[in-house]
């Protein structure tokens, strides 16, 4: 299982940043809404669209993909 | 030399060694719990666990947004379908071991098409269901409460005629067919006629309920009503007929014993003895409240609680120890490792193989 | 050519037998050959010395490999497993350990069906055992040895 984005559906709303539960854990001031950036989350917004930093912490839950409205990011 | 064969039909599989004796170990993937104990116990380290989070939510949330809204269909992976669990059948040496420890029948082995739950010589757990008939009142509530649909309960209700109390009848003679009764009967019970030279009324006496609303509205006072219990006593009236009768079934291949049928049984119909004893307990400071736990665990022991009010943050996830079956299968999921459970007693049947018994006790904590 | 070798290596278990003590006539059932050819045998007629000779160097070989010609030469696998018994040169004790875990693969193949599983548990039969070491060889758990004695 791997973790995978699609940067042309991304909307860039970020709820599978706020909503990704190891996110929470590392940085809960991302998980609010209003963090710095850090390339230590496993994935943020970045000029509108999600990347991925880093996906090897994914412990493949899929939240972010249950929550993602437009399958932008998935488990594969 | 001998070789397994491996048979693949949609996310099952059956892995078979025909020899003197013909083994076989059929996975049935729609009853496994995801627990993991076949991977720990294996001996030959052939089976792997795979993602069951991201598995139990995509049949959960399949092409259903969270909010209920329909999921935006583009890059949909609608081929998603994953084995829960992989055995090698190179390395499978068709011992039985997974099969044998197996909370449910996930896996299981038979030895020449019999099960190796019906031989004396491998161990089982002692877990049972069952619903006494004589206590039972058919009232379905843990069919509703049954996390895995595994009990289907058929009742049988009296004919609604034999517990009606009285019985009504028109005197032609007052009747006007207006059709006020009509309108009002809420069982549907009576028919009136109002074409000029061709009126009637008729009252259907097996939908009568006695509930006396046509004799109160009947403008005319047309309608006359007897009642039973006064004026003949109770003679006509048996108890025996009143009784809802039925039956149940629980399918012992889904059942997981999570205990939720005697937990909402409101007589002491339903019984459940489950194969371990151990507890679950949730660190709420660990808790990011994803959710993963709840869509994994198949018996309904793990919850959010009810949300306040819009705008409200999801409290942390809630586990409901008297529903939790010790498997596991949350701690495993649990992406933050906040759940807890120990598995404390393993309840087993007698067994004389030393490695098997090592193998029960390596499943305790 | 391999018809001589069966005839070579009943020959030599015509002998074996005949050395335990066994009459003609208990030789002749269990080697389900008749009288008169136990006979022919034992008075050492009808047979070439050298089948005989190859038979020898056979049953020498190293136990797994006895075993395979056997199976190679005789048409019937009871028939080799007899003969095999009777003509190896060595005895066996086949110990299982506890660490077994009862998955039937030594059973399977044991070409000799020295092996049975009761109770979660194989238990080898060491008169059987031909030292081959096949099952020992299977063994998930690596719980046979066979010892030579």
């Amino acid at each position: 299982m791997e973790l995978k984005v699609n940067q042309d559906n991304c909307l860039g709303c970020g709820i599978c940043v706020i909503a990704c539960p190891v996110n929470a854990a590392i940085s809960p001031e991302n998980a609010g809404g209003n963090g710095a950036k850090t390339e230590e989350v496993i994935m943020m917004v970045e000029n509108g669209f999600i990347k991925l930093f880093s996906p090897e912490k994914c412990e493949e839950c899929g939240t972010c993909q249950m929550f993602c409205p437009v399958n932008a990011i998935w488990l594969e | 030399m001998i070789r397994n064969l491996k048979e693949v039909k949609d996310n099952n599989f059956d892995i078979t060694r025909a020899a003197e004796e013909v083994r076989n170990l059929s996975f049935n993937d729609h009853v496994c719990l995801g627990c993991g104990i076949c991977e720990s116990t294996c001996p030959v380290e052939a089976i792997t666990l795979n993602a069951i989070a991201i598995d139990a939510r995509h049949r959960i949330s399949n092409d259903v947004y969270f909010s209920g809204h329909d999921k935006i269909a583009q890059n949909f992976k609608e081929d998603f379908d994953v084995q829960r669990i992989s055995i090698d059948e190179s390395k499978c040496v068709l011992c039985g071991m997974c099969s044998g420890l197996c909370p449910v029948d996930a896996l299981v082995l038979t030895i020449d098409d019999v099960p190796i739950k019906e031989i004396e010589a491998y161990p089982h757990y002692n877990a049972f269901s069952e619903i006494d008939d004589d206590e039972c009142v058919y009232c379905k509530r843990c069919e509703i409460a049954c996390p895995r649909d595994a009990i289907v309960i058929e009742r049988i209700l009296p004919d609604r005629a034999d517990l009606v109390t009285g019985e009504i009848e028109v005197d032609d003679e007052e009747c006007i067919y207006c059709g006020v009764c009509e309108e009002l009967c809420p069982a549907e019970a009576i028919v009136v006629d109002k074409e000029t030279g061709k009126e009637s009324i008729v009252i259907d006496k097996d939908k009568c309920v006695y509930c006396l609303v046509c004799k109160k509205s009947c403008p005319t006072n047309a309608i006359k009503a007897i009642c039973r219990s006064c004026s003949y006593g109770e003679y006509d009236l048996d108890p025996a007929k009143a009784v809802v009768k039925g039956n149940s079934v629980i399918d012992s291949e889904l059942c997981v014993y999570c205990g939720w049928c005697e937990g909402v049984c409101p007589t002491d119909a339903a019984k459940v003895k489950k194969p371990f004893e151990g507890s679950i307990e949730v660190d709420d400071d660990k808790c990011q409240a994803c959710g993963a736990c709840v869509d994994i665990c198949q018996c309904n022991a793990l919850a959010f609680p009810v949300s306040s009010g819009p705008g409200s943050r999801m409290e942390h996830v809630i586990a409901y120890d008297e529903y939790c079956v010790r498997c596991k299968a949350c701690a495993k999921a649990c992406p933050n490792g906040a759940i807890t459970v120990t598995r404390t007693e393993v309840d087993h049947t007698p067994i004389n193989s030393t490695t098997w018994k090592e193998a029960l006790d390596a499943i305790k904590d | 050519m391999p018809k001589h070798i069966a005839s070579g290596l009943k020959y030599l278990a015509a002998v074996k037998l005949k050395n335990m003590g066994k009459t003609h006539q208990e030789i002749a059932k269990e080697l389900s050959v008749d009288r008169s050819t136990i006979s022919h045998y034992l008075n050492g007629s009808n047979l070439s010395w050298n089948s005989i000779e190859v038979a020898r160097t056979i049953t020498e070989f190293c136990p797994r490999d006895f075993l395979k010609m056997a199976f190679a030469v005789f048409d019937k696998p009871e028939e080799s497993r007899k003969i095999v018994n009777i003509c190896r040169i060595r005895n066996y004790d086949a110990i299982i350990e506890d660490s077994c875990i009862g998955c039937g693969l030594c059973v399977n193949v044991c070409m000799m069906k020295a092996i049975k599983l009761e109770s979660l548990h194989a238990h080898a039969d060491s008169i059987q055992c031909c030292g081959c070491q096949l099952c020992s060889d299977e063994c998930p758990t690596n719980s046979i040895k066979i010892l030579e004695i």
